[in-house]
């Protein structure tokens, strides 16, 4: 047990009444609360600008070369409404790079981590909280450089969000929208690697009193490897944004292939720059969603997280394994056999971990008392998205079934599964379950069932339809399918996922609108809620710029529901910092 | 791919069964208030986790890696490179057409006599079919798809695939990586025929070849040799 | 040292050790990619390249090597060699920018050939790191920065210039020498 001592002020620090604070202090606020506040509404806006394309990309699939309605006109004004092909590319460039940078990254990362780690680990705020301000400052300009790349002329990057050379290089990609990309691509990962750098020592080494690493949250495990992740592969994409901007701005030809003139590089250097962070990229996000969901099914199900140690090295296993399974993006390269048949064992043996977490989690849920609230239900519903988004990972990591499903829409059903439904519906399960620890309100139950249903039921249709038309073999990022002949009976296949995904959008309205009225006339939180025992319920809802008025001492695990000592006092949990005498 | 379907359709089948039963009985009645209290890690609460995840493992990952392994190397990564009787074709990727180049009477690439055609591929069945890929831009990606395959074509490098038509026809041939707004109109067609009629078809191309050939058309007789790469 | 000040101080070490670790994933990726270019040139340096003037690039080194001598000192002898630090590593840069000069004159600016390239993207994003552990060594001498954690910066800032310093090193001895 390494937790850092408290600090000296442990008693109720003295609070002179303070002058209300200036909106620079508000605006630059270090407190981790505020910043996770910023970094959710960052990324729930950009959340929906990426939905928006999405609809849009959805639209031009179902309905090659109309006009969009409504606002058709307005976004493209210079086609008559229609969807051009190279509007096109920019579309699905720029949803991948939003959803997954500036939407998914400050929603969990930035919003839930910050919000969450301090106060579930018993501390007063991040190790380094004015680096955490420059953190989220930094992600601000990252955004503002990615949507300024829409304003210059020849318009935002559009060489996919895997930008692989040499389409995304001066031969492909003239344009400043592309370089631009490369600067905010960048800066994300300053901001992501001051995040990490701070999450990492503060769980390190502010853990209250008797906060052992096995009584910690499984969230806080999530952000913590998370964390560790990050801070060893953000860097690697950064190299690459440098050298590709490096290649774009002043020459240089390290994604160049040489010729017998001068030599160069390779543009398969880039894909393993790439995919050296991106195979971690997708890990680090899933991490805090697997953290999160083991935490809140243990706490609805009302019973302990099953295995709870057995999780905590199955993430970490899939931390170690993920650094080595980068080559199965890259399958169809031509790479030598010997390094092919690596990477799929490797790829293959990672399944092993994830489905002992996975496992556990159904072990969590066998035999409990479940409370189907509404985060219970997006975590339920993550339970089964994962179940089939992972079980299609296999499909791809065999090298043979991949040669066909590279790059067909089965990829793409494949990770939306993961990256978009089951992270979606992690990060809400998070809004509903943190709510009214956030803004001291209840939101509605009712309205988050009708959010859950449809969002549920779309996400499956839209997704699983594609790994259908995948399976089909469509192949991905093509402006109008019709144009192969193979293809053209799958149109009406696309006009069904595309309506799913008009529902999908539209059932999003449902959660801004409880999001927003709850934030106003929500009924007043009280400090438990959920009746579950990690730390940050033991605070007032929202809780004071402090946190806690004196630092907990923990004396047992997160997850100590169901336990006879707690039914013995006529309750069915016991709090971390409960003394049973 | 069945043993794939099959295997993860059970999987999941079972996935889900647990999951409907714990969501329809073990939730919190008024006869049953509280959940079973146990944190899972007991001898035999972990015996059985591993034996469930063993058991996957080995049904599904091992058996497919040692499956996909044998097919790999018998088949996939078994390139003809001794077999006289594989066709050699040269393959060339641009924004965004595909270029397919063959040796000739002559037997020898990048001389006055080679076949190129543009977006079609003629081959012959019943003998392997061995290409070889350059790019001249960007990265493409030549996609067969009724033989469930596919080889990117990468600049400044050489990558290869062969495969073996086992029935005539007509198939399409897409590009499958990302290379321009044109992307999506990338295609061309792979006719398969009998020895006979591909002969015929050769013999008419060598003969077109022949006449149309033009020293001043860089273009058209871009290519490398096939042994050297150069 | 009061208990929080050595928390304080080991979360600093924590922090730091994290964050130069990820510092060196990045170098490592830069010169994975220098690995990569070279293994496939077919001579190395390419023939046509112009000779390095690796004696300007060597004493830019010492520079910045003396910088963090400087830096180190300034932990006993006071504030004073902190901004001597400042300076010569402020020189480091503008020496830097001199050699670049130079080498774009000479025909070995980056776009010109490979070994331009390589050694132009790895030194200017080895300078960036530079001017950033500048801009902390010149905010810890402000004189409104607090005193109190004047030392534990600086150790941090040190601790940082040291790494730089033997980036630096491993830049020359790959690029240069090599």
């Amino acid at each position: 047990m390494t937790a850092s001592p408290p600090p000296p002020d442990a008693a109720a620090p003295s609070h002179a009444a303070s002058p209300s604070p200036s909106w620079v202090s508000r605006v630059f606020s270090t407190d981790h609360k505020v910043i996770g506040k910023q970094f959710l509404f960052l990324g729930l806006a950009f959340l929906a600008v990426g939905g928006v394309m999405a609809m849009l990309i959805r639209w031009q699939l179902a309905r090659p070369g109309q006009p969009v309605p409504l606002v058709g006109r307005l976004l493209f004004p210079g086609a008559g409404g229609v969807i051009s092909p190279a509007a096109y590319t920019s579309l699905f460039t720029m949803h991948g790079t939003i959803m997954i940078f500036f939407a998914v990254t400050p929603i969990l990362i930035g919003g839930f981590g910050n919000f969450c780690v301090p106060l579930l680990i018993g501390t007063r705020d991040m190790a380094f909280p004015r680096l955490n301000m420059l953190s989220f400052w930094t992600m601000a300009v990252a955004t503002a450089t990615l949507t300024a790349s829409f304003f210059v002329p020849l318009g935002a990057a559009q060489s996919g969000w895997t930008a692989y050379a040499t389409l995304s290089t001066a031969i492909g990609a003239p344009g400043a929208g592309q370089t631009m990309w490369t600067v905010a691509i960048y800066f994300n990962g300053v901001s992501t690697v001051m995040g990490a750098v701070n999450y990492i020592t503060t769980v390190v080494r502010l853990r209250a009193p008797g906060m052992s690493w096995f009584r910690l949250p499984l969230t806080v495990w999530g952000f913590f490897l998370t964390s560790i992740l990050n801070a060893l592969f953000v860097p690697v994409i950064a190299a690459a944004m440098v050298l590709l901007f490096f290649d774009r701005v002043f020459g240089t030809q390290f994604f160049i292939a040489g010729s017998t003139i001068r030599a160069g590089g390779d543009p398969i250097l880039y894909q393993h720059l790439f995919w050296l962070f991106g195979h971690p990229e997708v890990y680090i996000l899933i991490l805090p969603a697997w953290g999160i969901v083991s935490d809140l099914l243990s706490f609805f199900a009302r019973k302990p997280a099953f295995g709870y140690r057995v999780t905590v090295w199955s993430l970490i296993g899939v931390v170690v394994l993920s650094c080595v399974v980068y080559g199965h993006h890259m399958f169809t390269t031509g790479m030598s056999p010997l390094l092919g048949e690596s990477f799929m064992v490797l790829t293959m043996i990672i399944s092993v971990p994830t489905s002992l977490l996975f496992l556990n989690w159904l072990g969590t849920l066998w035999r409990g008392a479940a409370r189907m609230r509404t985060p219970m239900l997006f975590c339920v519903g993550l339970v089964f998205t994962f179940g089939i988004g992972g079980l299609t990972g296999l499909y791809l990591a065999d090298i043979v079934a991949d040669q066909y499903l590279h790059d067909t829409y089965f990829v793409v059903g494949h990770f939306h599964l993961i990256m978009a439904a089951a992270l979606l519906l992690a990060s809400f399960a998070a809004v509903y379950f943190w709510f009214p620890k956030m803004f001291g309100r209840m939101m509605s139950e009712r309205l988050g069932k009708l959010h859950f249903w449809p969002t549920f039921l779309a996400l499956n249709v839209v997704f699983g339809g594609q790994l259908l038309i995948g399976w089909a073999g469509m192949q991905r990022r093509l402006y109008d399918p019709s144009a192969y002949e193979f293809l053209a009976h799958l149109l009406p296949w696309n006009v069904w996922i595309s309506r799913a995904a008009y529902v999908l959008g539209a059932a999003q309205l449902v959660f801004v609108v409880n999001f927003f009225v709850s934030l106003r006339w929500g009924k007043p939180a009280s400090a438990n809620p959920w009746e579950v025992g990690t730390l940050e319920w033991t605070l007032p809802s929202p809780p004071p710029h402090h946190n806690f008025d004196v630092i907990p001492t923990v004396v047992r695990g997160p997850h100590e529901l169901g336990h006879p000592d707690a039914l013995a006092r006529g309750k069915d949990w016991l709090g971390q910092d409960e003394v049973v005498s | 791919m069945s043993y794939l379907t099959l295997s993860t359709g059970i999987a999941f089948a079972l996935l889900v069964l647990v999951l409907a039963v714990t969501l329809l009985f073990h939730r919190a009645r008024a006869r049953r208030p509280h959940a079973h209290y146990t944190h899972g890690d007991g001898l035999s609460a972990r015996l059985l986790t591993a034996a469930v995840a063993l058991t996957l493992f080995l049904a599904i990952d091992v058996t497919l890696a040692v499956r996909a392994t044998q097919h790999l190397r018998e088949r996939f990564w078994n390139y003809p490179d001794a077999d006289p009787n594989a066709l050699r074709v040269e393959v060339t990727a641009r924004q965004w057409a595909w270029t397919f180049r063959t040796a000739g009477p002559d037997g020898r690439f990048a001389t006055p006599d080679d076949v190129v055609t543009l977006g079609d591929l003629h081959v012959p069945i019943g003998r392997p079919v061995y290409l070889k890929l350059r790019a001249k831009d960007v990265v493409h990606s030549l996609y067969l798809p009724n033989f469930r395959t596919k080889i990117d074509a990468i600049p400044g490098s050489t990558t290869r695939l062969w495969f073996q038509a086992d029935e005539a026809g007509r198939f399409e041939i897409g590009c499958a990586q990302h290379c321009g707004v044109s992307h999506y109109k990338m295609r061309g067609w792979l006719i398969a025929a009998p020895e006979d009629a591909y002969r015929g078809w050769l013999a008419r191309a060598e003969t077109d070849s022949r006449l149309r050939y033009d020293p001043a058309d860089v273009t058209a007789h871009e290519g490398w040799d096939w042994e050297t790469g150069r | 040292m009061s208990r929080e000040a050595s928390a304080q101080r080991i979360n600093g070490a924590v922090g730091m050790a994290v964050f130069l670790g990820a510092c060196a994933m990045l170098f490592a990726a830069l010169l994975f990619a220098y690995a990569v270019v070279r293994a496939q040139a077919t001579a190395w340096p390419p023939p046509g390249t112009p000779p390095f003037p690796r004696g300007a690039a060597a004493s830019n080194g010492l520079l910045l090597i003396a910088a963090g001598f400087a830096l180190r000192r300034a932990r006993t002898r006071g504030p004073r060699w902190a901004a001597a630090a400042l300076g010569l590593g402020a020189l480091f840069l503008l020496m830097q920018a001199g050699l670049w000069g130079r080498l774009v004159a000479g025909h070995l600016g980056p776009g010109t050939g490979a070994l331009g390239d390589v050694f132009f993207a790895l030194s200017a994003f080895h300078a960036l790191h530079v001017l950033g552990g500048l801009v902390a060594i010149a905010l810890l001498l402000r004189p409104r920065a607090s005193a109190e954690a004047r030392p534990r910066r600086l150790r941090l800032a040190t601790l940082y210039m040291d790494f730089v310093a033997a980036v630096w090193l491993i830049i020359y001895v790959a690029v240069c020498v090599a």
